[in-house]
This record gives C-alpha cells, sequence and structure tokens, in this order.
C-alpha cells in the first residue's frame, strides 16, 4: 500500500498487483457533513449516472457493458464529521479480456469524464436528469428506512448526536433534496472540484503510465490552491452525564434496542487499541460477552453486538428482541459491560480478541475490495496507517488498558423500537 | 485414493479434485499469493429435504419445517467446547447457513490453517443434542425467524415462492416457523443427521495460501473411512402451473416491494449449465442495463436502482425472477411481459446478444477473486454435477438461437406469480 500526495488536496492511495483478475478506482471527495449534505448526496448520483460522451442510461451502460460489464457506482458514506462522495470503477484486468481490449484505461476515462465532464448546460444540470435522481435517491432512503436494524441504528445516531453534525444523515433529507434546481447543484460541483479534498484509491495491475498519463493531468488542470482546501474536522465528546431513552412504535414484529455509548475520545486514534479490544471482548465476535450471554445463555436474541465507531468516538450496541423482553436486554447489556469494567474477564478472552481482530486485519489484503475500502477509511487520519500497522497496536494492549478504556465507556442514548400491538 | 489436477489456461486458474479415502470428495485450490485461506465443508441437505427413508427401512419419516437449519445451529455444540469457543483460539472467522439444497460450514482465517481445519471437519463430524440445548435453540432461531419477518426483501420473496409453487416444499421458510421449530427435538435432529452427513453426501472446498498436501494430511487424520448411506426422498408432485398469479403482504413499507417470477419445469432435477447461462442471459436482454426496457422503465419511475433479476434454481425448482421496488409493480409486470411478448416476435439482435454475453463473461472473471467465493463456487458446482470450468467452454459455444429458445419456452405470461409487499 503507498501514498502520495499529487496537488493541492489531491492524494494517490495505490495497491499495484497481480493478485486479482480486476481492478478498482474510486475517487473520494471529502467534505464536511453539514447543511449541503442533500445538494451533495444527490450530485454524486447525478455524476455517476450519465456523462457529457453517455447523455442517456442507455448510453452509459452499453458503454460499460462493452468494457466487460464494468461499474461505476456512486458511494456516500459518512466518516467522523465527513461526507465522503465517492464514484467507484470495477473493471476486469486486461489481461483476461477476449479480444486484448484496453478495458482499464478506457474505464477510467469514462470515470474521470463523470466527474470532470457532466452532462450540463450553462444553466446547470438538466432537469429530465435531476427529476430522475431525486426520485431515485428518495426511494433509496424509502427503501433504508423499510430495514428496520438500519433504521433504528440511524434513529439511535440522530437522537445521540442531535446537536453534532454527526447526526445529519449523509443520504439528505427528502425535502430539501425535491426543492433542489439544476444551477445550486451545478455550483456545489464546482466547488468541490476547486475545493475539496480529494483521494483517489487504486488497487489492481496497471501501469504507472497510466496514473502520469490519464488521471494526474486532469488533476492539475483544476490548478487548485492549498490556501483554498477545505479541511474536514470532527467533534469528539468524551463523556455523557446522563443517558436519555426515546421510544417509538411501528408494525413490527421484533422489537430493536440501540444503544450509544461514548468512548472517551478526544480524536480518532486517542486510546484506539485499547478501545477496540475492549469492545472486541464486550461485544464482537462470538467469543464477546454479549454473544455468550445475551444471545447463548439467556437466550433473548439472535444478534446482540457491538461496534466502535472510531472516527466519532462512539460504540453502539445493536440486537433484536421480543419487545416485552427489552427491558431485561438492557439491563442484561449493561451488566456484560459492567463486568467488563470491573475486570471479570480472563486472558483467553483477551487472546481471542486480539486473535480475532488481527486475522480480520491481516485479511484486508486479500480482496481488491476491502483493500479499496482501507483507503477510503484512512482519508480522515493525520497519518496513513497499514492495516500491520494496527495489528502492532492492537498486540500491546494490556489488561489493565481494557478495564481503564472500558470505564472510560458512558451511556448516552437509548432508542428502541417497540412492536405495536394490533388492535382488535 | 484418485486425484485430479484440473485446469483452466484462460483464466491461468487450477484447482484438485480428490477422492478422498473417507468417502468425502475434496477441492483444493492453491492460492499463494493470497494471505488467508477459506474452507467450506458442506452436505446436499436443506431446507427442501423433508420427507425421506434410509434405504431399507419401512417408514418414510416427515420432519418439522426449518429443521435442516436448527440442525446446523445445534452442530456448534458438544459436550466439551463448542465449536466458536475451540474457533476462538485461533482467531479464525467461523460460520454457516442452510438454504434450500444444501447446508455449509465455512471458516476464514490468515492464520492456523491447519489448526482450523481440523476443527470444522471434526465439530461438523461430532453431533451432540440433548433436549436441554434444543429448547435453548428454539429462542434463539425464534428471534431469528422474527427477525425475517420484518425483512420486507426476504417475505417478498418467500411469498413469491409460495405464490408459484403448490406443494414443492422449497415454498417453506428455511428458518420453518416459531410453531414448527417447537416440534423439533433430539431424536429427530439425529435421524436427519444420520441421513444426510454421511460423507458420502457431503463435499470439501478449499481455496487460499494452502496446499494440497497440508489439507489432505488433516482429512486423512480426521475423517474415518464411512459406508455410504443411501436414502430416498418423497418429492411431492408439482404441477407446471404457478399456483397463484398474485399475492400480497402489508409490512407498511414506505415503496412497495416486488418479486415477479417465470416458473420453469425442467426434465432434469437440474438445469445444465448451457440452459443456465442461456436463461440469465434471456434476463439480460429482456430487461438489463442495456435493455431498452430497463431505461423506459426508469425514466417513467416504475422501477430503480433497486431493481435486479436472478435465474432461482437448485435441486428440484427453477424460476426467473425480476425483483425491485415499485409503487406501481402491475405496471411493471405489464411492461415486463410485453417485452417478452415483443422479442418472442422479433427476435434477438446480434449487437444485444454480444453485448450482454461479454457483460455476463466479466461477471464471471469478478467472481475468480476472492478466497470465499473460489471455494463456494467449487461446492456450488459440484452440487450441481459439474465441473467449476464447464461454464467456461459454454461462453464459447452459446448462440442467440439457444437464448430465444429459453425466451420462448420459459417466460410465458400465463405462468407467471407477482409477489408485492406494501
Amino acid at each position: 500500500m503507498n501514498i502520495k500526495k499529487l496537488c493541492s488536496g489531491v492524494k494517490l492511495c495505490y495497491h499495484k498487483t497481480e493478485q486479482f483478475k480486476t481492478s478498482v478506482i474510486s475517487l473520494d471527495i471529502i467534505t464536511p457533513l453539514d447543511s449541503k449534505a442533500s445538494h451533495k448526496a444527490l450530485l454524486v448520483h447525478l455524476l455517476a449516472r450519465t456523462n457529457k460522451d453517455n447523455p442517456t442510461l442507455t448510453a452509459m451502460n452499453r458503454k460499460l457493458a462493452s468494457l466487460y460489464g464494468a461499474v461505476i457506482t456512486p458511494g456516500i458514506s459518512q466518516v467522523g464529521e465527513s461526507q465522503i462522495l465517492s464514484l467507484t470503477l470495477v473493471c476486469i484486468d486486461e489481461r483476461f479480456a477476449l479480444d486484448k481490449e484496453a478495458v482499464l484505461s478506457d474505464g477510467i476515462r469514462l470515470l474521470l469524464d463523470c466527474l470532470f465532464a457532466p452532462d450540463v448546460t450553462p444553466e446547470g444540470f438538466k432537469e429530465e436528469n435531476i427529476i430522475r435522481e431525486k426520485r431515485l435517491l428518495c426511494e433509496k432512503i424509502d427503501s433504508l428506512n423499510d430495514d428496520k436494524i438500519r433504521y433504528a441504528y440511524r434513529r439511535m445516531i440522530a437522537e445521540m448526536c442531535c446537536d453534532e453534525s454527526y447526526g445529519i444523515s449523509e443520504l439528505g433529507e427528502k425535502d430539501e433534496i425535491n426543492a433542489l434546481t439544476g444551477k445550486e447543484l451545478f455550483d456545489v460541483w464546482k466547488q468541490l472540484l476547486l475545493f475539496s479534498q480529494i483521494q483517489i484509491n487504486i488497487t489492481g495491475n496497471f501501469d504507472d503510465a497510466l496514473i502520469e498519463d490519464a488521471i494526474i493531468p486532469r488533476f492539475e488542470a483544476l490548478e487548485r490552491k492549498q490556501a483554498d482546501i477545505t479541511e474536514v474536522h470532527t467533534e469528539f465528546i468524551t463523556e455523557s452525564y446522563d443517558s436519555k431513552t426515546v421510544t417509538e412504535k411501528q408494525k413490527v414484529q421484533q422489537g430493536k434496542l440501540v444503544i450509544g455509548f461514548r468512548a472517551g475520545m478526544t480524536y480518532d486514534m486517542d486510546n484506539f487499541a485499547a478501545i477496540k479490544v475492549m469492545t472486541a471482548i464486550f461485544g464482537s465476535g462470538t467469543f464477546s460477552k454479549l454473544f455468550m450471554n445475551v444471545r447463548e445463555k439467556l437466550s433473548l436474541c439472535y444478534y446482540c453486538s457491538a461496534r466502535f465507531i472510531n472516527s466519532k468516538g462512539i460504540i453502539a450496541v445493536q440486537s433484536g428482541v421480543e419487545t416485552e423482553n427489552i427491558e431485561k436486554a438492557l439491563e442484561a447489556i449493561r451488566h456484560e459491560l459492567d463486568e467488563v469494567r470491573m475486570g471479570n474477564f480472563t486472558d483467553e478472552d483477551i487472546k481471542a480478541a486480539k486473535l480475532s481482530l488481527k486475522d480480520t486485519y491481516k485479511s484486508v489484503s486479500d480482496s481488491v475490495m476491502t483493500i479499496n475500502s482501507w483507503f477510503t477509511s484512512q482519508c480522515m487520519s493525520g497519518e496513513f496507517l497499514t492495516p500491520e500497522d494496527y495489528i502492532a497496536l492492537i498486540e500491546n494492549v494490556s489488561r489493565e488498558e481494557i478495564i481503564v478504556a472500558a470505564n472510560m465507556v458512558t451511556e448516552d442514548t437509548v432508542f428502541i423500537l417497540e412492536s405495536e400491538k394490533e388492535e382488535a | 485414493m484418485g486425484q485430479k489436477l484440473i485446469k483452466n489456461d484462460l483464466l491461468g486458474e487450477q484447482y484438485y479434485e480428490i477422492d478422498h479415502k473417507s468417502g468425502l470428495k475434496i477441492f483444493v485450490m492453491e492460492k499463494p499469493d493470497y494471505s488467508g485461506a477459506f474452507a467450506m465443508f458442506g452436505t446436499k441437505y436443506g431446507s427442501v429435504d423433508t420427507c425421506f427413508r434410509i434405504k431399507g427401512e419401512s417408514d418414510y419419516v416427515s420432519v418439522p419445517e426449518g429443521i435442516a437449519h436448527f440442525l446446523e445451529h445445534k452442530l456448534f455444540e458438544s459436550e466439551e467446547l463448542d465449536a466458536f469457543q475451540r474457533f476462538n483460539e485461533t482467531g479464525a472467522n467461523a460460520n454457516a447457513f442452510t438454504s434450500f439444497d444444501r447446508t455449509c460450514y465455512i471458516f476464514q482465517c490468515s492464520d492456523n490453517f491447519d489448526k482450523n481445519l481440523e476443527i470444522l471437519l471434526d465439530f461438523v463430524k461430532h453431533p451432540y443434542f440433548t433436549q436441554e440445548t434444543v429448547e435453548k435453540e428454539q429462542g434463539i432461531i425464534g428471534q431469528e425467524i422474527r427477525m425475517y419477518q420484518d425483512n420486507p426483501d426476504w417475505q417478498v420473496l418467500f411469498n413469491l415462492l409460495r405464490g408459484v409453487y403448490h406443494s414443492n416444499p422449497v415454498r417453506i421458510d428455511i428458518a420453518g416457523t416459531i410453531e414448527s421449530i417447537a416440534e423439533i427435538n433430539a431424536e429427530l435432529l439425529y435421524s436427519c443427521y444420520n441421513t444426510f452427513y454421511n460423507l458420502s453426501n457431503m463435499a470439501l472446498a478449499v481455496a487460499g495460501n494452502v496446499t494440497k498436501d497440508e489439507v489432505l494430511a488433516i482429512a486423512d487424520r480426521i475423517l474415518k473411512e464411512e459406508e455410504p448411506v443411501y436414502f430416498e426422498q418423497i418429492v411431492p408432485e408439482e404441477d407446471a402451473t404457478v399456483k397463484q398469479d398474485y399475492i400480497e403482504e402489508d409490512l407498511g413499507v414506505d415503496i412497495k416491494k416486488f418479486a415477479l417470477g417465470f416458473k420453469e419445469t425442467l426434465n432434469d432435477i437440474l438445469p445444465t449449465p448451457e440452459h443456465t447461462l442461456s436463461v440469465r442471459l434471456a434476463l439480460d436482454i429482456i430487461a438489463g442495463k442495456i435493455s431498452p426496457l430497463y431505461s423506459r422503465l426508469m425514466e417513467e419511475g416504475l422501477i430503480n436502482t433497486s431493481f435486479g433479476k436472478e435465474y432461482f434454481t437448485g435441486r428440484g425448482f427453477s424460476c426467473s425472477i425480476f425483483t425491485g421496488e415499485s409503487n406501481e409493480p402491475e405496471k411493471v409486470r405489464e411492461a415486463i411481459i410485453g417485452e417478452i411478448e415483443k422479442i418472442k416476435a422479433e427476435g434477438i439482435s446480434d449487437e444485444d446478444f454480444s453485448v450482454c454475453l461479454k457483460k455476463l463473461y466479466g461477471a464471471h472473471i469478478f467472481s475468480y477473486n476472492d478466497v470465499d467465493d473460489l471455494a463456494g463456487n467449487l461446492i456450488d458446482a459440484y452440487f450441481n454435477g459439474q465441473g467449476l470450468f464447464d461454464i467456461d467452454e459454454v461462453y464459447k459455444e452459446i448462440t442467440k438461437a439457444d437464448v430465444e429458445k429459453v425466451i420462448a419456452e420459459s417466460f410465458s405470461k400465463d405462468n407467471c406469480c407477482l409477489s408485492v409487499i406494501k
């Protein structure tokens, strides 16, 4: 894994290998999660779907199909309080093209055209494209709300971070999306090109000349100035002073329980390794206290697990439980965290947590997609770290550090989705 | 013990196929440039296997719905350390899944491969069920069933199968129901295990940074020679028509989900690779992203980016399915049927055929990237009575006429069902 600076605010992360049969390239535009979230969410979809040379869905899709089913997908993710807009190309390695077609260079040109040469007029993005993309994005938001596990998680975050940018939905809000105009989107696009941090990630089998000739000149032509580049910061709240509970009723069979904790961090790598190992012992994996006790012993649920979001200093526990058992599950989860706080775990637990984390980090290099995601995950960190760097950090964590980390954790928000009783 | 090295020069891939002396079929794909490895140990036993007897026994056993999946959960337990606890000592990521016609136990690891494979082969071959542990699992699986009941994408598909099939057991939920799993006991679990977990009904596939000799050394040590168990099954007669042409359920979703299935009756229990590729091409030509229909439905606001299609097939069932989200699913059905009729009348253009073929070939190349896909594809191919590379030959030989024939025979407006979640 390598990283280099190309020009003002543009970084290149690359991993050159013949291990895979496909290559992946993504253009990550790193922007603050702010009041323009809806604009940016809609924009990245417009950019990915068509461009000047391929102005219709059919033209674009035929072009991609002729490149052996290459795909260009729009992505929106949240790392800390950043909204990352991604355009990602996946295509086969030219070694396997039946007539030795230049699949990768054609694909990269197409991808760059999506970013730099959209189908716009001086008035902005075209109305017919905007209408379609507004509908598609709003339907995507509806569809994600229909996934109750995700919905409950998002609601907990929105409640917990209602006074922080992190509470803003990275997909935007439907009423804001529907109000956007082609001119506004055009202005946002121009600003992103000039002022946003951009990270280009490439994994696969490619020539350096491809990067030098096809990619770098198009970014250099923007003539960006370092002083203009927007820095993105994340606010860390170290401690919660009281825990609030929000309950909602919906027509669901199974209740959902989500608990948000503050992990006591002041920046994304603050005490990272100790909290990572602690969260694993508490609730990530089959060796964890939540799996062993809340699922296996108490038989209360099918899933109950904790995840650590270091980019915001949060730990979240998610479970699906019968509505009448939610209080019991909540109590059991709190009890297990107390057990970790009091040091009631074995050396075998620590070993299992470390082994499992190490194995996961080691396997990053075995998939073209996970390597690419790794690059994106590092885009907000001050320093680029490899999976090997993370393994070294994890190895050094001591029992005492785990206990200290657990005692820094404070409960902030409980979100409960109850099943509505059918009216007789 | 027979061994074969099977090669594909175009892809630069090869794998070993071994008839192990224990009776188990073993596949190994050595990938030294990967850091880790993936193993899958599977049996040809899934939710559709509901009525059977060991050859020579007098009575058929009818088992409760969801028992194959229940058995999968229970195999992780043992009299001493359960399988998860054993994997915790190695760092591997272990899991299992049950589908309609198979149950597979898997792990992925970067270190300690030998130890992990030993655990995998050992725990699957050592069942341990008691009434107490069965009851505990009923609570956990009950919540798994509940979770899927809230999942509209899952429900729309299972409702479709209930609408398409009259009596084929593919219409029952893989996990069963809260009521059916309450009937499961240790004795029934042993009866299923002894019938279907014989090594002659199973296969092991490994892909990654391992050698064939490493895998065989462990198999030699752990697996005991087994006499094959022969069994018979009662498969209910299935009418060629769909049971009903519309089925819906109200889950209060923000956007309706739909699945439109075209039922197919095959002469054989499984489709040939030629037929499979023809159907997949047909799906792409009818409503793939390059089709005029796809653009039209998108522009008219009738489908969104969730729109997809799959050839849903396995032991004894076969159906082509279009899925998606739409506030007017009936209009989508009408449009798809209209397009099928148009293709039947006008045929397929040479250009559409070759672009779709190229696209599918690209997707095929993609499937050779990750060790989990490789091991999974080896098992898939074997359970479907094929070799992993058989499909590559079909890509060279398939013609437009094959696809036109499939569209004519397997996509009839009189034999489809629309499932809607609103």
